[in-house]
């Protein structure tokens, strides 16, 4: 099987080479065989690397120990769910997945557009088939994960050997989302090849620049979403799995999947000036450009080793192959873009500063802002080592103290943002829609600060968020009111009839909405509490309104590890509302490291965290860490209502009809018209 | 009870009274040395965490692992010398080098990592002021959009162009 595996992969390798070059012959010629035969070596490429996958997935299920990848990331004991999960579990794995994602978004395009676009899709075939050599290069030629385990004998000669069990995968990655959190991530910036392709193939087409936002915008909020959920998945494998206390810890890594994310998100909100106003298109383009570049750039940041990051697989030499990749990409854009630009020619006007147009000018700046103070921070101590000779960290408090105001800035404008009209804003229209808003804001905020949540960027973060809320909210009853009046259905029926109407519009406010839920959450980490105490059978310690005691502990025995469990009683006003189980794990063929399970008391105001950091080296008791969180559960919560926000503006628009509703006194002109109307039918509506 | 006994009696007394004064000095040694801790890198080189908060993530024990316990009873030491945060800080870095900040320092160096994202604000503010009154100038000049887009393209090309796109894309 990886003979098959590796051959697959040489063969895709071969069948993108051709659907590349053939793509570049075939716009020249337009030959329609041509054309047909790239598009076909594109689908087969995607094919072969699925196959190279599932034989890697196979050699994992199988215990293959002939095979390094499998000794190195798996052993006999591990079961079957974190068996397929060893596949991105280290270096070459990892890579192949990226690849086999990648074929996902590959092969649904080609055949998606196989009849249509038959002008542009030759040059998406060949950015497309491009990006794939580059990983099949690494797949094949770099980082192979089908190399055999061979030793030196005596003579010298290299022998092939088999080991009886292998390593185990790494015990924190043994955890439920691990298995979903990857493929999300990967999901997310595999996908943003998708609209760089289809930006990069129309500037090289001579497309005006309008034309390939329409054919991308699914793909980039697909991708987008995926983005979301891993990043919000990985935030919380952080907080459940590594006994911190935290979900975010500005790590490298973390800051390489939010480089993306912020870019992508500024490209979700200027397109529309593209869409309704014609303007913007250079930096609309450059916008995907930089997002695919920062897919890259993340992926060359934690697989270089050039960052330190507790992400073990992070050291390789791959660094200077993804250094070139980014310099080609680089190359190609700036040649495409000067030779071509004079078709991303925009009709740049604005009527006023207090317009949408404006607001999301400044929205596109806080989020450049963001990504590029993150991208400077991270890369800073690699920096401060060139210029200086001594490398300087930069750790979560410098990134907390700079994000904090742009994070806040980011917060009001998503509240004040589509409460402005396009082109021109009038003071009554401000008055009106921001006047109940503020109230409830400063309603929210004396609230919040009633209930003990004294801090000044917090206080100000909960203000924001009731201030957004409101405004959400007041979007949502002008419309469900209208619809109401015409149709008589109840105003949640309306409310949901409106977001079906205009699924992009109300889904970005169910977005922001789950936004809000986040910053709600993110605001409670100022009044974090924690205490770490040595405890025998019997003691207890307090923390905020809880009383833990330690009832006893015991030792479970599993098929891959054996975890040492205690059992922790917490009482509450004398009264006990919860039994935790915190656990230390040992790991079977991974001795190095443990793995800790996380107890936790969740509820909408705090989580109590409690963790068993194992038995004190002194005394040989066990030693518990409890913290108090408050408001995390928000975070979780905001990150599912982002997700069905997302999903909510991937939908068509329902058609509108408008129903009259029925009338108590039948006047003598609305008789005739009924009259006039059979009942079944219904007047269509245009509806933005 | 004779005078030696007295005297030791009292002794005992004075020390019983005044052992929670101790104690009460030790642990604010300590809380001052996880505060300062949070300022300090762990230099374990495995969890990437501060000192003062290091749980070390993968240990058998995840607290302070055996370096940010060190680093601590480090830091108390220089405090029980008397030596301010500064003198401490520097105490560090002479030891195992600007590695062991965990935010940059407000000097040398450093100082360009504060100052990046606030230039990156004032220069993204002044682009995007520049671009509305550019935009607002625009937009007085060329009041209908026909004539706007015929300024932007008077030989057609780019509406040609346009043309060809429609003509060869549907979603």
């Amino acid at each position: 099987m990886d003979v098959f595996g590796s051959f697959s992969l040489l063969l895709a390798f071969v069948c993108a080479l051709y659907a590349f070059i053939g793509g570049i012959a075939a716009i020249y010629t337009r030959h329609p065989l041509l054309i047909k035969s790239t598009r076909q070596a594109g689908i087969v490429t995607c094919v072969l690397i699925f196959c190279g996958t599932i034989s890697l997935e196979y050699l994992l299920y199988t215990d293959n120990f002939s095979m390094a990848y499998v000794v190195a990331h798996s052993n006999r004991n591990l079961s079957s769910f974190y068996k397929f999960a060893a596949l991105w579990a280290g270096q070459e794995g990892s890579l192949l997945f990226w690849s086999c994602l990648l074929s996902v978004y590959v092969i649904s395009v080609l055949i998606a557009y196989r009849n249509k676009n038959g002008e542009l899709m030759p040059y998406v075939g060949v950015v497309l088939a491009g990006v794939q050599i580059f990983f099949l290069t690494l797949n094949n030629f770099v980082e192979s994960p089908f190399k055999a385990l061979g030793t030196v004998n005596a003579s010298g000669a290299l022998e092939m050997v088999t080991r009886s069990d292998g390593n185990g995968l790494n015990p924190l990655l043994q955890y439920p989302e691990m298995v979903i959190h990857p493929p999300n991530l990967y999901s997310g910036y595999t996908g943003f090849t998708i609209p760089f392709a289809f930006a990069l193939a129309a500037l090289l087409a001579r497309y005006p620049g309008e034309k390939w936002i329409h054919l991308t915008r699914k793909w980039t909020m697909i991708a987008w979403c995926f983005q979301s959920i891993g990043i919000m998945l990985g935030a919380h494998w952080a907080y459940a799995v590594l006994g911190w206390g935290g979900y975010w810890g500005w790590d490298p890594v973390e800051n390489a999947s939010l480089l993306p994310w912020l870019t992508g998100t500024a490209f979700l909100h200027s397109v529309m000036m593209q869409e309704k106003r014609g303007m913007m298109k250079v930096w609309n383009v450059w916008l995907v450009f930089c997002t695919f570049l920062l897919c890259i750039l993340g992926t060359f940041l934690t697989r270089s080793g050039v960052v330190s990051s507790v992400h073990a697989f992070a050291n390789s030499q791959i660094g200077p192959w993804f250094v070139g990749f980014m310099g080609v990409i680089l190359l190609v854009c700036f040649t495409a873009y000067f030779k071509n630009r004079d078709y991303l020619k925009s009709e740049n006007q604005l009527d006023s500063m207090v317009s949408r147009e404006s607001s999301f000018l400044f929205n596109n700046l806080l989020f450049l802002v963001a990504c590029i103070a993150v991208l400077s921070g991270t890369l800073f101590p690699v920096f401060s080592e060139w210029f200086s000779g001594s490398r300087i960290s930069v750790g979560a408090p410098f990134f907390n103290k700079v994000m904090i105001p742009i994070g806040l800035a980011i917060l009001f404008l998503t509240g004040v943002g589509p409460l402005l009209a396009w082109r021109k804003t009038s003071v009554e229209s401000m008055k009106r829609n921001f006047g109940w808003p503020l109230v409830a804001g400063a309603v929210g905020g004396a609230v919040f600060f009633a209930l003990g949540y004294r801090e000044a960027a917090s206080q100000v973060c909960l203000f924001l968020c009731v201030f957004v809320t409101a405004t959400i909210f007041m979007e949502f009853y002008r419309g469900a009111k209208v619809i109401s009046a015409r149709t008589g259905m109840s105003m949640m029926m309306s409310a949901h009839e409106l977001a079906m109407r205009n699924t992009r519009r109300y889904g970005g406010y169910v977005v922001h909405f789950g936004m809000v839920l986040i910053f709600i959450g993110l605001a409670g980490a100022a009044f974090n509490k924690d205490v770490q105490k040595t405890m025998n059978l019997g003691d207890s310690m307090q923390l905020g309104p809880y009383t833990l005691v330690l009832q006893s502990g015991d030792t479970k025995v599993e098929r891959n590890y054996t975890a040492e469990r205690m059992i922790v009683e917490v009482l509450k006003n004398n009264k006990q509302i919860m039994m935790l189980y915190p656990e230390k794990r040992k790991f079977s063929g991974n001795e190095q490291q443990a793995g800790t399970m996380v107890s936790i008391y969740s509820t909408l105001r705090d989580d109590l965290y409690v963790v068993y950091s194992g038995q004190d080296p002194d005394t040989g008791f066990p030693v518990i860490h409890a913290y108090l969180n408050p408001l995390v559960k928000w975070i979780w919560l905001g990150g599912v209502w982002v997700v069905m926000g997302t999903l909510l503006a991937l939908m068509p628009n329902r058609k509108a009809t408008l129903v009259l509703a029925a009338v108590p006194e039948t006047s003598p002109a609305t008789a005739a018209l009924q009259q006039t109307l059979n009942p079944s039918v219904s007047l269509r509506e245009g509806h933005d | 009870m004779t005078k030696r006994k007295r005297s030791i009696f009292l002794i005992i007394l004075l020390g019983l009274a005044v052992s929670p004064l101790l104690t009460i000095r030790v642990a604010a040694q300590s809380d001052h040395a996880k505060a300062f801790g949070m300022k300090l890198k762990c230099m374990c080189k495995g969890c990437d965490m501060t000192a003062g908060g290091c749980s070390h993530p993968g240990g058998a024990f995840s607290g302070p692992c055996e370096t940010a316990k060190g680093m601590l009873k480090e830091v108390d030491q220089h405090i029980a010398k008397g030596e301010s945060d500064e003198q401490i800080m520097q105490a560090f870095v002479q030891e195992y080098g600007s590695v062991v900040y965990v935010e940059p320092p407000k000097h040398g160096f450093g100082l360009v990592a504060w100052i990046m994202p606030f230039f990156y604000i004032i220069l993204g503010l002044a682009l995007v002021v520049f671009f509305i009154k550019k935009w607002r100038k625009q937009a007085i000049n060329a009041p209908a959009t026909a004539h706007a887009q015929a300024a932007i393209n008077p030989t057609g090309e780019f509406q040609r162009a346009r043309a060809q796109a429609d003509r060869e894309t549907e979603e």
